[in-house]
């Protein structure tokens, strides 16, 4: 396969991933809002920890000086001019399955072109200005009926095994950085039995984890519920999950690429897997769940540039022989800021 | 007959549907009685369902002009054209007639020279084309084809006689629609398709696939063919994955490929692989920096050395544009004459070069009658239809052409044949033209139909997708479903 085309197709199952964990985030952000409106609590204090999620905290100061709801739901959705938004990952999901439109199913193409065309419509801003919720839950089913066609229509090569990581790596990126979100917060239960511990349970729910918490652990503990996230590999969006199922992929990978011993990216996940496989939640606490989270997040990013250094630049693989390496290339994958040379050219050539 | 077509009409045009007195022709009787069963909100219903699927499927086109390129669907209208089995021999035998001429020019051309030698051709309107490559003369080329793929474009006049109206020998595109709006059709009148003897396109996908791998070096076994795109900023981008997904090739852009040793290779997840034929859609001037634009961020530096050396093939070969400049298209019957010793089967429109003094003058006096056009523009581009055009439009470009007289051509204005088209909840006369493909491989096939462009604004000639125009399918309809030609299987 071509290394362009494995580059967008990580890509693309990352943006879709993407997209599926803002709409999820908004819509448990207003519910959590709508639950704590009653206690008569800042606003700005629920909205903050979104845009620390997706890492916009500066390009938002940029539009807004204050924290809104109404500012923050309309710059992470549908901002055109915000690269990391609902809008922007959507379409640069699609525009990545449109460069390698020849290499996916064609169900595959409709679903995230279906998709698209509804974000862009009118009909979805009108969605989504009258009823977000349903504006939400319609990207997530998007994003739930992309996942469920890739797993029954693509075979497991390269394709599936680039598609597996861009999900996994997403999720555990986006996962680390919800944690992170709620270090600060104290991880003593409420006094009363009945109260219930909004933002720990606001957690579980921006990462559909309610349910299959609440069958494992009855009580709401925050130390459980981030050994549930962070650690337990049965759970399929905890990071030791993701991490689990990024490393079959590399090893199919790097196995069917011939590459001998033990190839970076197979060095660092696997690494990583084991110490979370080893480690226990008192560990993460006494070393602080931010400064936990903060190494996560960087060996997280060594694996994906691990990934493109050996599937995308070659700087492993095995070169002619009498020919010096192959020089590096940029990342070919479509982004929200393209090269506008590039484009123009592209667009002159017609007959 | 079908309340549909009860107000139609066909005024004073040739319509490829009714004759004069307005009678149907015979080879739309079965179709007419067909569609004439529905309603105009039946009819109007299949139409949406087909649009809807185009958009879902991503069948579309970019527009640019403004900042962010805007995707459309190819306005596609249902009722196709039908082309009767005589006729369709005709213009197979004119296009078989003519791209082996033209390859046979551009073979002299970039080599011996000889049509210029003995003065059937003048040797400065050919030379000074601007896309006559003279840095590729001498060069041997696989088999010694040019162009192996060719979408002549062709008219009806008001005697619904035939003629060639441009020969895009570079990089002719619009193939995928044919095939696209055959699906359609398939979906939207399957009865009607299994009841007439309409010749297949399907195959077209292997075809173009033989036609390729014919020009591998003759010691590759199992040639690695691929489609190099601009990219998907471009307009026709659906186009280029979507041969390459009909033939099972990859689509690769410039930064894909990579050159050593005088061989090109792509960059895969297990390293390099060697490519042995390009189908190639970015143009001339892009294609390697080393030996063309120099700014280009589109080419492979050191293809053309590769080529050259014959270790890659191209398809089209470079320099073919010397045959699609309008000027040079005027001489064709005169190469037909030259290398094959025959007359035109499908002739040309009657041209008039800016060039010629006597002619330019001509142009000049009559620009209110004429179509005017640059000799290298194609996409509706860079053209003046001089009975449509203000005073003002037509002195500017007077001004053009006597600054540049070799650059511009001239042509009368055809009255160019009329089809219905669905309008609103009826059907209304539109102009338009045919674009058959042709493919010269070890032998010369023509793809029975086309995609015939329709000019869907209200008396415009211009079919172009750029300029509003849209699309029909196109049935070549046998006579005998017995004697229909075999088609080759479609590819996988």
């Amino acid at each position: 396969m071509l290394s362009r085309v494995a580059d967008s197709i990580y890509w693309m199952a990352r943006y879709v991933e993407r997209a599926e964990n803002l709409s999820r985030l908004l819509l448990s952000t207003q519910d959590l809002l709508l639950d704590a409106g009653a206690e008569g609590v800042d606003e700005a204090q629920f909205w903050q920890p979104l845009l620390a999620t997706t890492g916009d905290e500066e390009a938002y100061s940029k539009l807004h000086k204050k924290i809104k709801g109404k500012d923050v739901v309309e710059f992470l959705a549908l901002r055109a001019d915000n690269p990391n938004s609902m809008l922007n990952s959507i379409r640069a999901a699609r525009e990545n399955a449109r460069t390698v439109r020849d290499q996916i199913s064609d169900e595959i193409w409709e679903s995230l072109n279906s998709l698209r065309l509804f974000v862009e419509s009118a009909e979805g801003k009108t969605t989504h200005r009258m009823q977000s919720a349903a504006f939400y839950e319609r990207v997530l089913r998007g994003s739930y009926q992309f996942q469920g066609i890739a797993d029954s229509t693509t075979p497991r090569g390269e394709i599936w095994h680039f598609l597996r990581l861009g999900t996994c790596l997403e999720r555990a990126d986006k996962m680390s950085r919800l944690l992170d979100t709620c270090s600060g917060l104290s991880l003593e239960l409420p006094p009363h039995a009945q109260a219930r511990p909004l933002r720990w349970a606001a957690l579980l729910r921006s990462c559909s984890a309610w349910h299959a918490f609440q069958a494992q652990h009855r009580r709401l503990d925050p130390s459980r519920i981030i050994a549930y996230l962070l650690l337990d590999e049965t759970f399929p969006r905890s990071i030791a999950c993701c991490v689990a199922e990024a490393q079959a992929a590399l090893q199919s990978l790097c196995d069917d690429a011939g590459l001998q011993g033990m190839p970076a990216p197979l060095r660092h996940v696997g690494r990583l897997r084991a110490d979370l496989a080893y480690t226990t939640v008192e560990e993460v606490l006494a070393t602080g769940l931010h400064e936990y989270i903060d190494d996560l997040q960087s060996r997280l990013n060594q694996i994906g540039e691990a990934i493109f250094q050996t599937f995308v630049q070659h700087s492993e693989v095995s070169q002619l022989p009498e020919e010096a390496p192959v020089e590096s290339t940029a990342s070919g994958a479509y982004h929200a800021h393209a090269d506008e040379d590039l484009q123009v050219q592209q667009q002159q050539q017609q007959q | 007959m079908s309340s549909l077509f009860n107000d139609y009409q066909p005024e004073s045009f040739f319509d490829e549907v009714f004759s004069k007195s307005g009678k149907a022709r015979p080879h739309y009787e079965a179709m007419l009685d067909s569609v004439g069963s529905l309603t105009p909100s039946e009819y109007s219903a299949r139409q949406k369902a087909v649009d809807a699927a185009f958009l879902r499927q991503g069948v579309t086109f970019t527009v640019y002009g403004d900042d962010q390129g805007t995707e459309r669907i190819f306005p596609f209208d249902l009722m196709p054209r039908i082309i009767p089995q005589r006729e369709w021999e005709t213009v197979e035998a004119g296009l078989i007639q003519r791209i082996t001429a033209l390859n046979l020019f551009l073979d002299d051309i970039y080599h011996g020279q000889k049509i210029i030698a003995d003065k059937a051709v003048p040797s400065e309107l050919v030379l000074s084309a601007s896309h006559y490559r003279p840095e590729f003369r001498g060069i041997k080329v696989p088999h010694g084809i040019y162009i192996h793929i060719c979408g002549t474009d062709l008219v009806r006049d008001g005697k619904g006689d035939y003629y060639v109206l441009e020969d895009n020998g570079r990089c002719p595109s619009g193939a995928s629609y044919m095939l696209e709006n055959r699906n359609a059709m398939k979906r939207a009148f399957p009865g009607l398709l299994q009841q007439l003897p309409v010749r297949p396109v399907d195959a077209y996908g292997s075809m173009l696939r033989e036609t390729l791998a014919h020009l591998a070096p003759s010691s590759v076994l199992d040639p690695v063919i691929v489609v190099l795109t601009p990219g998907i900023y471009n307009s026709a981008y659906f186009e280029h994955c979507y041969l390459a997904k009909q033939m099972g090739v990859p689509i690769v852009e410039g930064r894909d490929l990579i050159i050593r040793n005088d061989r090109v290779f792509m960059r895969t997840t297990k390293g390099l692989e060697q490519v042995h034929v390009i189908y190639r859609r970015i143009d001339d001037d892009f294609l390697d920096p080393l030996v063309f634009r120099k700014d280009s961020l589109l080419g492979v530096p050191g293809i053309i050395n590769a080529y050259r050396k014959g270790h890659v093939a191209l398809a089209n070969s470079i320099g073919t544009g010397v045959a699609d400049d309008k000027a040079v298209y005027a001489l064709v019957p005169k190469m037909i004459k030259y290398y094959l010793d025959q007359d035109p089967i499908l002739p040309n429109v009657t041209t008039h070069l800016g060039v010629d003094p006597k002619e330019c003058s001509y142009i000049l006096d009559n620009l209110d009658k004429l179509v005017v056009k640059a000799v290298n523009e194609s996409g509706g581009y860079g053209m003046l239809m001089g009975p449509h055009a203000s005073k003002k439009e037509r002195s500017e470009f007077g001004e053009r052409i006597r600054k540049n007289p070799r650059n511009y051509i001239a042509q009368p204005v055809l009255q160019l044949s009329r089809h219905p088209v669905f309008v609103d909840d009826h059907f209304e006369g539109r102009h338009i033209d045919l674009r058959p493909y042709v493919l010269c491989g070890d032998r010369v096939r023509v793809v029975p139909g086309g995609l015939t462009r329709v000019a869907l604004k209200k008396g415009s000639l211009v079919v172009n997708s750029s300029q509003g125009g849209g699309s029909k399918d196109t049935w070549v309809l046998w006579d005998d479903p017995l004697t229909m030609p075999a088609e080759p299987t479609p590819a996988a």
